[in-house]
């Protein structure tokens, strides 16, 4: 307790403390915070407040992590739910940025895609997966195209504010050093409008792992998403919580994962913190 | 001395205006006509908001020709092209490169090998004095320091004519003394043609064989004045009694103007 004190006395005279502006730092005060919550809920179902049948302690979790993860069964969830979420973010991407940075150049792609996106924004896209299910399978294409559909708003919106707020000087610039218009596009308009884009990502990643998470629940079947409903059905609770704890890890992960590449991309911007 | 086969730009009755949001139209060019000879330094002088800046983006082929027509001898403008460099009076670095590779992009796209890029990159920044920040980021940079990177950008790819929005504006007065000097003395030896966009007069006769002095709402050539002046050191021209006659002179011309346009009509 006290060496933790020593060190909140140390960063508050210190606010420059380098070590807080690394994902490193930041991720180790976060770490505190649940760590904290942890202890309260093992103290809260160990004293027997909460009945273990309805909420598991943390050790026990645990341990059924453990279990499932050495049997290889986790491993196997987790896998195709990371697949899922992933090569549909990707994708998302892959098509969304380079549909807004267009947008934002070509007023004639603007008039086509800007309704679309209003009416689809807003749209409950899970609303689609029978529809998806017929038209596709029950299998990864359905599920895959559900969270293409769900990720792709925020980063083709991104993308297009992007490349809408772009100085036209460094534009010029490339153009008078003899770059063609449609070289200034990726070389120059999509460098600038990066920060905005890396920013459209991080809102698009959880989207695509929760959209995962859910079209697994509605369909069953592998998947973190499906083994939890099973779970769900047996009244095993502690394997609820463990794939809560496993889906939560994962995107945990993944975020941090994302936020290093954003700084690493983006070192050439002014420090904001600091 | 004004000679047309000689004539490096030519501008012929060009009219620029802006359309607001709201359909207001803002006429920003009215009339403009201008034979800017090779090899000349040409300096556009006036107030803030008499177009300089609208001109020059025509002469640079950034925005679309509305009325009357802009020649150099590549032809006929209409857009950008190799032959005018330019130098933006805001800052048009591109902020995810280094300052070295800033200067690359415009030597890798015109075709320099490799090596000799590199070494022409560490020549112009050692000529605007920015040795040792090759690697440092826009944002890292002073304000005065980013021109000088821009104006090392476009000087490397070695342009036949120079556009230059007020390119030391945002320098204090000893770094500008010295970007002048040497400005001066590549248009001497490089025999470019120079388009100077400034609003400061001891500047604009220091530096410029003739000056063209613009006025106000809407944007107007109102003077063309010959400098006339020898070309000396800086401190042999400052010194000159004639160079403080014409600065005096072109001073009142402009001060006049500035006057009479706050007081006429909106
Ligand atoms: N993109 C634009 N949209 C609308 N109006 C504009 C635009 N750019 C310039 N103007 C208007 O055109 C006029 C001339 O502007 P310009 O930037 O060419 O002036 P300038 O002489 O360069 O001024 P300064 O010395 O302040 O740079 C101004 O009245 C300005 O309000
Ligand atoms: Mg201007």
């Amino acid at each position: 307790m006290t060496a933790i004190t020593e060190k909140q006395n140390t960063a508050r005279n210190k606010p420059r403390t380098p070590w807080l502006n690394t994902v490193a730092g930041e991720t180790a005060i976060q770490a505190g915070v649940f760590v904290v919550l942890l202890l309260a809920w093992e103290i809260a179902t160990r004293s027997g407040v909460i009945s273990p049948f309805m909420l598991p302690a943390p050790e026990d979790v645990v341990r059924r992590m453990a279990d499932d993860l050495a049997s290889g069964v986790a491993l196997a969830d987790l896998g195709r739910t990371l697949w899922r979420a992933v090569l549909g973010f990707v994708i998302s991407a892959v098509i969304g940025i380079p549909l807004g940075i267009l947008m934002g150049r070509f007023a004639l792609i603007k008039w086509f895609f800007d309704p679309l996106i209003s009416v689809g924004f807003p749209m409950p896209k899970i609303a689609f997966l029978p529809i998806f299910i017929l038209w596709f399978d029950v299998f990864d294409t359905s599920k895959i195209i559900m969270v293409v559909i769900s990720a792709i708003f925020p980063i083709v919106l991104a993308a297009n504010a992007g490349t809408e707020q772009c100085d036209k000087w460094p534009v010029w610039s490339a153009r008078s050093l003899g770059a063609s218009k449609a070289e200034t596009l990726w070389e120059i308009i999509f460098p600038l409008a990066l920060p905005q884009i890396m920013t459209g990502l991080q809102i698009a990643l959880p989207v695509a792992l929760i959209t995962t998470i859910v079209t697994e629940m509605m369909m069953g079947g592998p998947g973190l998403g499906g083994a939890m409903m099973t779970a769900g059905r047996f009244a095993d609770t502690q394997g609820v919580f463990a794939g809560i704890v496993e889906i939560t890890i994962m995107g945990l992960v993944l975020m941090k994962g994302f936020e290093a590449l954003r700084r690493r991309l983006l070192r050439w911007q002014p420090q904001v913190r600091e | 001395m004004r000679d047309a086969s000689r004539s490096a730009i030519s501008i012929e009755n060009v009219q620029h205006s802006y359309v607001l949001r709201g359909g207001k139209e803002i006429i920003a060019l009215q009339n403009i006509s201008l034979d800017i000879q090779a090899e000349e330094f040409h300096a556009l002088l006036g107030p803030s908001g008499c177009g300089k800046s609208t001109l020059l983006y025509l002469i640079g082929g950034f925005i679309p020709l509305q009325e009357g027509s802009i020649r150099t001898r590549s032809g006929e403008v209409t857009g950008p092209g190799l032959e005018r460099g330019i130098v933006f009076q805001n800052f048009a670095l591109f902020p995810w490169m280094t300052v070295k590779q800033n200067i690359l992009y415009g030597l890798r796209k015109a075709n320099f090998p490799r090596k000799e890029a590199e070494d022409r990159a560490r020549e112009f920044i050692q000529l605007v004095h920015l040795t040792g920040f090759e690697d440092a980021f826009p944002s890292q940079l002073s304000g005065g320091m980013q021109q000088r990177a821009a104006i090392a950008r476009t000087l490397a790819v070695d342009p036949e004519i120079l556009l230059m929005d007020e390119p030391f504006g945002a320098l204090d007065a000893q770094t500008r003394r010295i970007m002048q000097e040497e400005l001066r003395a590549i248009q001497q030896r490089t025999k470019k043609t120079v388009v100077f966009v400034t609003h400061d007069v001891q500047e604009a006769v220091l530096l410029a064989d003739r000056i063209t002095i613009m006025s106000p709402r809407p944007g107007r050539i109102s003077h063309l004045i010959e400098v006339g002046l020898e070309r000396q050191s800086v401190e042999d021209m400052l010194a000159q009694p004639e160079f403080t006659a014409k600065s005096e002179h072109i001073w009142r011309l402009v001060k006049d103007m500035a006057e009479s346009a706050m007081r006429g009509p909106a």
